[in-house]
């Protein structure tokens, strides 16, 4: 084949070079047709096969214009020991002419037609006027042909007039008609199929087509459609094989945790972010503007081997909007959006918790024997006599029981929704990006400004995010050689929020009892739960306030120099400059709450008379504040060498140097006893107590990288990338580790043998790749374990003289011998389109084995043995999935569409981890997933409820290890190792974590006319919750409704539902068998992740206005959930619900482009 | 370009340095770094026993009120290697050994230290060597025989390390203290460090522990088949040896205390104080210095021979001893409440026994009771500090009111009730409140407000209890009466004047009385082996009501008032929050499941295999 082939290249050369010299030496010798004969006959065939038949039989070429021939009729052919000639005087068609030309080739034409040798040059480029290189130039017909160089140019004889087609792989083929010209430029076009569709890679780009690893993209525009302030919450669905978890919608802190490929490690799993091409970027993706972003790249496999030292969980690739030569363009956007929480726990109302609390009571007080009566006399009489004569009062009397539930006396007997009460219906958010973007031939520019505001849910809220941004992007070109691009980011975060946490808030907003008031009926806010918290109060700025602000001034510059001389040969150097300037400052003011004695009356008589205390845990207000300077200088110096040969193999060569330094120092000071809450400036405070301090680290990383890319026609795809890094966080002699990663494909689709049989696939690749990649994170005990090589002491303090004396202590017992761990991940996938793109789809299969670890030999090592254990390159762990993405494109009239579905699904087996040698094997990590949180679940197994005191009798199991008596609603667990006794050896590892392993999306975008609209629907499964908010349920807190709903109690004892407990005082709600699966629920969930229509104005209307394009459009997030959960949000990672909960967001917008 | 890059790019670029740390090597070549790495070790003494779970309630002292801290796991003898229960960082394994690890690597490092301050130098190994000897003192205490490790281990060696006999234990921890107090002879000590007296004290009261019954094999396995069915009893005790002779070690060692000039507070009396000097000297004892009080006598500190300290400028645990424990009513959180038990146990004043079969004790039980019981107990109707005003002026008199009184024609709850409006939830079960050590200055609101109480790990008095014990032990009644005697007379109670049997009995009470909530009982009970009657005792209550006598008005606001009001007082066995059982097991407590599964040349201790 490929032998045919190159021939073919050398008689075209031959033809080339024998044309040159006809044209310059005149000559006019008629070549004459050898006497070869031929005997064969043919029936009722095409033309076209006779050529080929006797191209095949002879040394001759045949040239035509396919469509020229294809017109005419079958015919016939008997030659018996005939010429060629005789045998085309007799086939061809009446007009049909025929000529020979040098080398064995026959043109054949229409009669009349004069045939002159022409030689064609010119310049391939795409519509934007970027050569292109590698594109195959054949005259129609023939098999003869050239390729474009890295210039875009090619050159070759042709034999006029002719037509040649310029085919490039994701392109629509050109045919241009040669008659007399010289110079042939061509500009191609995309097709619509997107292989041509550029796809940002590590340190370049390639075409989709070309791509080899596995990397998924997604573009600005979809990220827009999400009406979320943090842009990590917009990656969700839209990638497969990317999990984003949005754990808490705290505004200011709101981010999901990406996952790629799930939790690959024991330690940090954290995808590097790199945004143009700087890695980890002070601030990450989060705060993006995604106006602003032209496009993410997701690379999944071995592709990301070239960024090495921290790449081993992925990357993530943003590259953010530049300007495009031409007119001035001016966008500006508005959104104005409206969320709250997608769902709250429900709580018990007062009637419940009063009626919950005096079963508490009874199982407290009262001999189990005795319930049954007991019950009757407290539900009726709220009060029972025990058999030896001591009274059991119930906390809550019937009558006021009847009170909470008839809302006869808003004053003493509330019924409190304390959600409903701290919250307001809709919290507001707004968005404002202008835009503008244009150029000259030399310099383009785009820059942009942007402006948001998200408030929170609580009424008269201290908690909010404010932002506010600015983006710059230059491109200059200074001359032919050289050209320069800039980029520029500032950006201002703004979090502030009440001196409470919101853990603490929602802490109390759980926990708050219906009983009592949050607020009074007049309006007053009520008194505290406990500590002067309300939650009226400690949402707003009446505590003070605790202030975030982050400035962000990221530059980078690149310099593309061209050597002259030597073609494809390029310099780049890069700088970039990464700043980050953060200041808290907390502000702690007394606050005030309104309380009732529950027996003063204002001289009304009926009024309850209120009074108005401080009720904070302090009394004087103080002052934190604190500042830390960040700057990351990062340089690079890149060698590029691309170079396309003759004959379509291209390649490409890449070398470079980056280090890169981070500094960091912080300060902090302290001061109280402020005269007063109106003085909130450091210098005002009072001088006993103050307290300041301040730190600093440094950290570098020296890394040497490269990558070759070769490729034959497109058809044939290798890669090779590797990076040598070095990082600080190493001993000096484990430094540096080397990483390389080899990446292959073949484009089936591009094989003749395919093209003739296969029609239906338009195209199909086949890739596969592994690498090696580092991860010098060495993260435990939730911490990045920075110089575990080094024997150090930190400090501490201790109390000596009455003063704080600073204190040294061993940090570790240092490890000189522990490196880099290493991702070895190993990944397969298929791409292709059907039906001409109709249909496209992407699988992966991948299986990456993580080892040399970095962990603690804790499971080990005894804790006599009094040491802090450094890291040991140890751990293992291996994780395997796939991951797939299919679409379909149609329409119907004026009505287009498109739906796609991805998913990805990863698990995880630890295979080795530190472990006590004597834990049983059904308790072992080893063998078992790892998740966000740790090592799988390790649990009781739930196995029933001792319904009644005959259950209690028949039971043979020992409970003596968890509780003394058991009692009726008691909680069985399974005797995991049949000892006939309960004890820690009965816990079993499960399968599961709170990761879900499988998470997938559904796309669905339509248009018509001027209305568009997409869908997103979204979902993730595998995964388990731990949900139990019992520590502060009873008498100190609020119980959930489902609690309320599904328990054992004395008229309705359940063999399924415990009994309440108080302040988890039973074995089965607290402690060592608190773990146990009862309250583990999954976390599986299918939600309406994301909705947006759109309306354009018609062009008409706009451009008398002058305006290019109007368009409005209502969006939404998280507008319907559909789970197994039902008690808090399935993407939430809190087992108490202290956390500040997901919002469902409604947002109206409108975009205008001059 | 490139090659300017790769040119800047020599190695040490990645040479960065940890800038919050200080390497290992120039510590010690300096004396204040190697003095502050000594003064770390005494973070694992933690807060003393100031946290906010007290060792107290698991014993016959105090009741915790909340649930869910795993305390009933202990005290009802739940408690097993896999469900330890709670366990304070002040005793825990790990903890103890950590530090245990950095005394070994003081004591190995000052060896070969640069620095030229050779007196410096003495005085830090004297420190290093007095806390490896207390943390080893912890272990031994409540687990018998630990595994003694003396070194400071490397990377990749054998961790794995059988038990040492009980009677190495001791030897150790006594050759610890010989060496401690050698090198701290004479020198001048920062207050909160170990002195030569504290190696003394922690001598003595470990020796006094090796005399007792519980650690003398053949007493106690008469007095207990989980110990006399232990494979292993050479871990929790000497298997056999002259008793005698460990007495007298045990009193000479108490008694080199005592002859130590410069502590001890009002020991010299030869009659007893009044009532009211005494509930003075008492309270100026648990203050240790660190209160404002006008009824705190700062000179008091002389007590303390060891203690850990706090100070405004450092925010800890221990400062918050009034919220943890403070009345409900007050917005604190009641903690560790006293039990019927030690209620019961204070004498009257006159030195008799209270006893609720006297109808007369029984009408006014906290009336004319040892001084001692005004000091460290907050009852119904006691003064206390000015209750705040949040909900109004509710308790203008600033009393405590754990009862039920008469109000409007029904029983009212008082406001430091479990049915008070203020945060019931934080209300006492057993209607007693701690007292002794909330600093009592009425200008700390113990719920907003630190204190800075020092908690005593040894003051005098325990070595004075101590050399009485072993001269009771040794039948020196006469040497013993008058010590303890002088310890009644600063608390203004009668001499005693019994002996025999009379005379153990009365010196274990006083003990338990001037001793309580310091972390003594827990172990006196256990090495007496009388933990069975004591601390597996049920819970007792006090149920009060306040009827009104005929004719008269309630107060409003309420206000303890004996003409208006009859006050009844029963007392009543309550299972409500603790089902408290002793178990012989409970002797010694479970070495963690985790810990043996790693080290698996350790032997559980007897009652946790089964």
């Amino acid at each position: 084949m490929t032998r045919g082939y190159l021939f073919k290249i050398l008689v075209v050369m031959k033809i080339c070079l024998v044309l040159v010299m006809m044209t310059f030496l005149q000559l006019t010798a008629s070549p004459s047709f050898s006497q070869k004969r031929f005997t064969f006959q043919l029936n009722g065939v095409k033309l076209e096969k006779l050529f080929s038949i006797l191209e095949k039989k002879s040394d001759y070429t045949f040239m035509y214009n396919y469509a020229y021939v294809k017109g005419h009729s079958r015919i016939q052919v008997d030659a018996t020991n005939a010429t060629i000639t005789d045998i085309l005087n007799k086939a061809l068609p009446a007009g049909m002419y025929y000529k020979l030309l040098p080398d064995n080739l026959i043109v054949i034409v229409p009669k009349g037609t004069v045939v002159q040798d022409v030689r064609v040059q010119g310049t391939i480029s795409d519509s934007k006027g970027n050569p292109l290189t590698g594109v195959t130039v054949q005259v129609k017909g023939g098999s003869v042909g050239t390729v474009s160089d890295v210039k875009g140019h090619y050159e070759m004889e042709v034999a006029a007039p002719a037509t040649l087609v310029f085919s490039y792989i994701g392109y629509d083929d050109q045919e241009v008609s040669v008659t007399d010209q010289r110079t042939l430029n061509v500009t191609m076009k995309l097709s619509a199929k997107g292989l041509n569709e550029v796809v940002v890679v590590g340190y370049g780009t390639q075409k989709k087509v070309t791509v080899t690893g596995s990397v998924a993209t997604v573009q600005g525009s979809e990220l827009q459609k999400s009406p979320t302030v943090n842009l990590s919450n917009s990656l969700v669905g839209r990638l497969p094989g990317v999990t984003a978890i949005q754990s808490t919608g705290e505004p200011g802190y709101d981010a999901s945790t990406i996952r790629i490929r799930g939790t690959n490690t024991l330690g940090n799993s954290s995808a590097l972010v790199v945004i143009d091409g700087v890695p980890d970027l002070g601030g990450g993706l989060e705060r993006l503007n995604p106006a602003d972003i032209e496009s993410m790249s997701v690379l999944k496999d071995a592709s990301a081997a070239i960024y090495g030292a921290r790449a081993a969980n992925g990357v993530i690739l943003i590259t953010t909007k530049r300007g495009k030569a031409g007119k001035p363009e001016l966008t500006y956007s508005f959104n104005q959006g409206w969320s709250r929480p997608t769902r709250v726990p429900k709580m018990a109302n007062a009637a419940e918790y009063a009626m919950m609390n005096n079963e508490l009571t009874m199982y407290s007080g009262v001999p189990v024997d005795q319930w049954s009566a007991a019950w009757q006399s407290l539900s009726q009489k709220g009060i029972y006599t025990l058999g030896d004569g001591t009274q059991v009062k119930a906390p809550y009397q019937p009558d006021d029981i009847q009170k909470y539930k008839d809302g006869s006396d808003p004053w003493g007997h509330p019924n409190t929704d304390w959600f409903k009460t701290t919250f307001k219906q809709w919290s507001p958010q707004v968005r404002h990006t202008l835009q503008v973007s244009g150029g000259s031939d030399n310099v383009t520019y785009l820059a942009s400004l942007g402006y948001e505001n998200q408030d929170a849910y609580y009424k008269h809220s201290a908690t909010g995010y404010k932002q506010y941004d600015m983006r710059l992007n230059l491109d200059a070109r200074i001359n032919k050689y050289i050209k320069t691009s800039f980029g520029l980011t500032a950006r201002q975060e703004f979090r502030h929020f009440p001196t409470q946490s919101a853990g603490d808030i929602f802490r109390m907003i759980i926990r708050g009892k219906p009983t009592d008031p949050e607020v009074w009926p007049n309006g007053l806010p009520g008194p505290d739960i406990e500590n002067g918290q309300n939650p009226i109060v400690i949402t707003t700025n009446q505590t003070g306030y605790d202030n975030d602000k982050r400035n962000y001034f990221q530059t980078n510059g690149k310099v593309e120099i061209d050597v002259p001389g030597v073609e494809g040969l390029k310099l780049t150097g890069t700088a970039s400059l990464d700043k980050e300037i953060q200041r808290v400052k907390n502000w702690q003011t007394p606050w005030y709450l309104y309380f009732w004695d529950h027996t003063s009356y204002e001289p009304d008589g009926t009024t309850p008379l209120l009074t108005k205390s401080m009720r904070s845990t302090f009394t004087d207000p103080r002052l934190n504040e604190s500042d830390d300077n960040f700057l990351n200088i990062l340089l690079s110096g890149f060698v590029n060498y691309d170079h396309a040969f003759q004959g379509g193999h291209s390649l490409s060569v890449m070398a470079a140097v980056t280090k890169e330094k981070d500094n960091e120092d912080n300060f902090n000071a302290y001061r109280r006893y402020y005269i007063s809450p109106l003085l909130d400036q450091l210098n005002f405070g009072g001088d006993a107590e103050k307290n300041n301090g301040g730190s600093a680290y440094e950290r570098a990383r020296l890394s040497y990288f490269g990558r070759v890319d070769y490729n034959y026609k497109q058809k044939y795809l290798l890669e090779f990338l590797w990076r040598y890094d070095g990082s600080y966080m190493f001993p000096e002699a484990h430094r540096f580790g080397f990483f390389p990663g080899i990446l292959a494909g073949w484009n089936i689709s591009e094989e003749k043998f395919w093209k003739d049989h296969v029609k239906v696939f338009n195209y199909l690749k086949l890739r596969g790749s592994y690498g090696q990649m580092g991860n010098d994170q060495v993260y435990f005990n939730g911490a990045l374990q920075e110089y575990q090589y080094l024997s150090t002491y930190g400090f501490g303090s201790y109390i000596i003289n009455d003063q704080v004396a600073p204190s040294l202590y061993e940090t570790r017992l240092p490890n000189p011998n522990f490196t880099w761990e290493v991702a070895n991940n190993f990944d397969v996938g298929l791409d292709g389109q059907l039906l001409n793109g109709k249909i496209d789809f992407e699988l992966d299969y991948f299986y990456n084995k993580r080892t040399n670890i970095l962990i603690q030999k804790a499971g080990s090592t005894p804790a006599s043995a009094g040491i802090t254990l450094p890291p040991v390159n140890l751990g293992r762990v291996d994780n395997k999935g796939y991951e797939f993405k299919v679409g379909y494109n149609g329409n119907i009239g004026d009505f287009t569409y498109s739906v796609s579905v991805n998913g990805g699904y990863a698990k995880n087996k630890v295979v080795y981890f530190d472990e006590a040698p004597g834990a049983p094997a059904w308790q072992r990590a080893t063998g078992h997933s790892f998740g966000t949180n740790g090592n799988n679940w390790l649990v009781y197994e739930y196995d029933g409820v001792f319904k009644d005191e005959a259950d209690i009798k028949a039971n043979t199991v020992d409970y003596s290890a968890l509780v003394g008596d058991l009692r009726p609603g008691d909680m069985k667990f399974k005797d995991v190792n049949a000892d006939g006794r309960i004890d820690a050896d009965d816990q079993v590892r499960l399968d599961k974590n709170r990761d879900p392993t499988f998470t997938g999306g559904f796309n669905l975008n339509m248009q018509y006319k001027n209305f568009d609209c997409s869908v997103l629907f979204q979902g993730a499964t595998g995964g388990l919750l731990y949900i139990n908010i019992d520590n502060e349920a009873g008498d100190i807190g609020n119980f959930l409704q489902y609690d309320y709903d599904h328990q054992w109690t004395v008229e309705d004892p359940s063999s399924v539902y415990p009994r309440i407990a108080n302040r988890g005082d039973t074995y089965y709600t607290q402690g060592a068998a608190g773990n146990n699966t009862y309250w583990l629920r999954s976390s599986d969930y299918l939600r309406l992740k994301n909705l947006e229509i759109g309306y354009t104005l018609p062009v008409s209307l706009g451009h008398k206005a002058d305006i290019n394009s109007f368009r409005i459009y209502v969006s939404g997030l998280n507008l319907a959930t559909w789970d197994k959960m039902k008690i808090w949000d399935p993407e939430s990672t809190s087992s108490d619900g202290h956390y500040y909960p997901q919002g469902k967001i409604i947002n109206v917008g409108a975009s205008i482009k001059f | 370009m490139v090659a300017i890059l790769l040119g800047s790019c020599s190695q040490n670029f990645l040479n960065t340095q940890p800038l919050g740390e200080v390497s290992s090597s120039i510590v010690w070549s300096d004396g204040s770094l190697a003095q502050a790495f000594v003064t770390d070790i005494y973070n694992g003494l933690g807060n003393g026993g100031f946290d906010e779970q007290m060792l107290a309630s698991l014993t016959d002292e105090a009741l915790f009120t909340h649930p869910g801290r795993g305390i009933n796991t202990v005290t009802e003898g739940t408690l097993n290697p896999s469900n330890l229960g709670w366990t304070n960082n002040t005793y825990e394994w790990g903890n103890m050994y950590k530090k245990i690890r950095a005394a070994n690597l003081a004591l190995e490092n000052l060896k070969i230290a640069t620095f030229d301050d050779q007196d410096l130098n003495d005085r830090l190994r004297g420190e290093a060597y007095f806390l490896r000897g207390y943390f080893y003192q912890q272990l031994l205490r409540y687990y018998g025989g630990i595994p003694i490790i003396d070194s400071s281990y490397g990377l990749n060696q054998d961790y794995s390390k059988a038990r040492n006999t009980y009677e190495e234990c001791v030897d150790f921890i006594v050759k610890d203290c010989d060496s401690a107090a050698s090198l701290l002879h004479g020198k001048q000590i920062d207050k909160g460090r170990a002195s030569e007296v504290a190696a003394l004290a922690l001598k003595s009261r470990v020796l006094l522990y090796a005399a007792s019954d519980l650690h003398d094999i053949p007493t106690a396995k008469a007095k207990s088949s989980v110990i006399g069915g232990f494979a292993n009893p050479e871990l929790l005790g000497y298997l056999s040896g002259d008793r005698k002779a460990r007495w007298e070690k045990a009193r000479d060692a108490a008694k080199a205390v005592l002859d130590m000039p410069g502590y001890g507070y009002k020991l010299d009396l030869t009659a007893p104080v009044s009532a009211e000097q005494g509930q003075n000297n008492y309270i100026s004892i648990a203050m240790g210095g660190g209160s404002k009080a006008s009824e705190a006598d700062p000179s008091a500190a002389s007590e303390l021979i060891f203690a850990r300290y706090f100070t405004a400028n450092k925010d800890e645990g221990g400062e918050y001893v009034g919220r943890n424990n403070g009345p409900n009513g007050y917005h604190n959180w009641a903690g560790n409440e006293p039990i019927g038990e030690l209620v019961d146990d204070y004498e009257m004043a006159d030195g008799t026994k209270f006893d609720w079969n006297n109808p007369l004790e029984k009408a006014a039980p906290y009336k004319n009771r040892d001084p001692r019981f005004y000091a460290s107990i907050l009852y119904d109707g006691a003064p206390w500090k000015p209750r705040d005003k949040i909900s109004g002026d509710v308790d203008p008199a600033n009393q405590i009111q754990t009862g039920q009184y008469e109000q409007g024609g029904k029983m009212i709850a008082g406001l430091d009730t479990r049915q008070s409006a203020i945060e019931n939830w934080n209300g006492s079960w057993s209607g007693y409140y701690m007292r002794k050590f909330i600093d009592p200055d009425p200008n700390l609101v113990d719920n907003t407000t630190r204190q800075f109480v020092p908690w005593p790990f040894f003051r005098y008095t325990e070595a004075v209890f101590n050399y009485v014990e072993c001269c009771l032990e040794l039948g020196q009644e006469d040497e013993a009466k008058l010590w303890l005697n002088r310890i009644r007379f600063r608390a203004g109670m009668p001499a005693i004047t019994l002996s025999g049997q009379d005379l153990m009995e009365a010196y274990r009470s006083e003990r338990r009385i001037e001793m309580a909530y310091e972390e003594q009982r827990y172990h006196d009970a256990r090495r007496w082996m009388i933990a069975p009657t004591t601390l597996g005792r049920t819970v007792a209550i006090i149920v009060i009501n306040g009827k009104l006598k005929a004719g008269a008005t309630a107060p409003v606001p309420y206000h303890h008032d004996e003409t208006l009001y009859n006050y009844t007082y029963t007392p009543e066995p309550d299972n409500t929050v603790e089902n408290r059982k002793w178990e012989d097991k409970m002797y010694f407590l479970p070495i963690s499941r985790d810990e043996v599964n790693k080290n698996d040349k350790l032997i559980q201790n007897p009652g946790y295999n089964d």
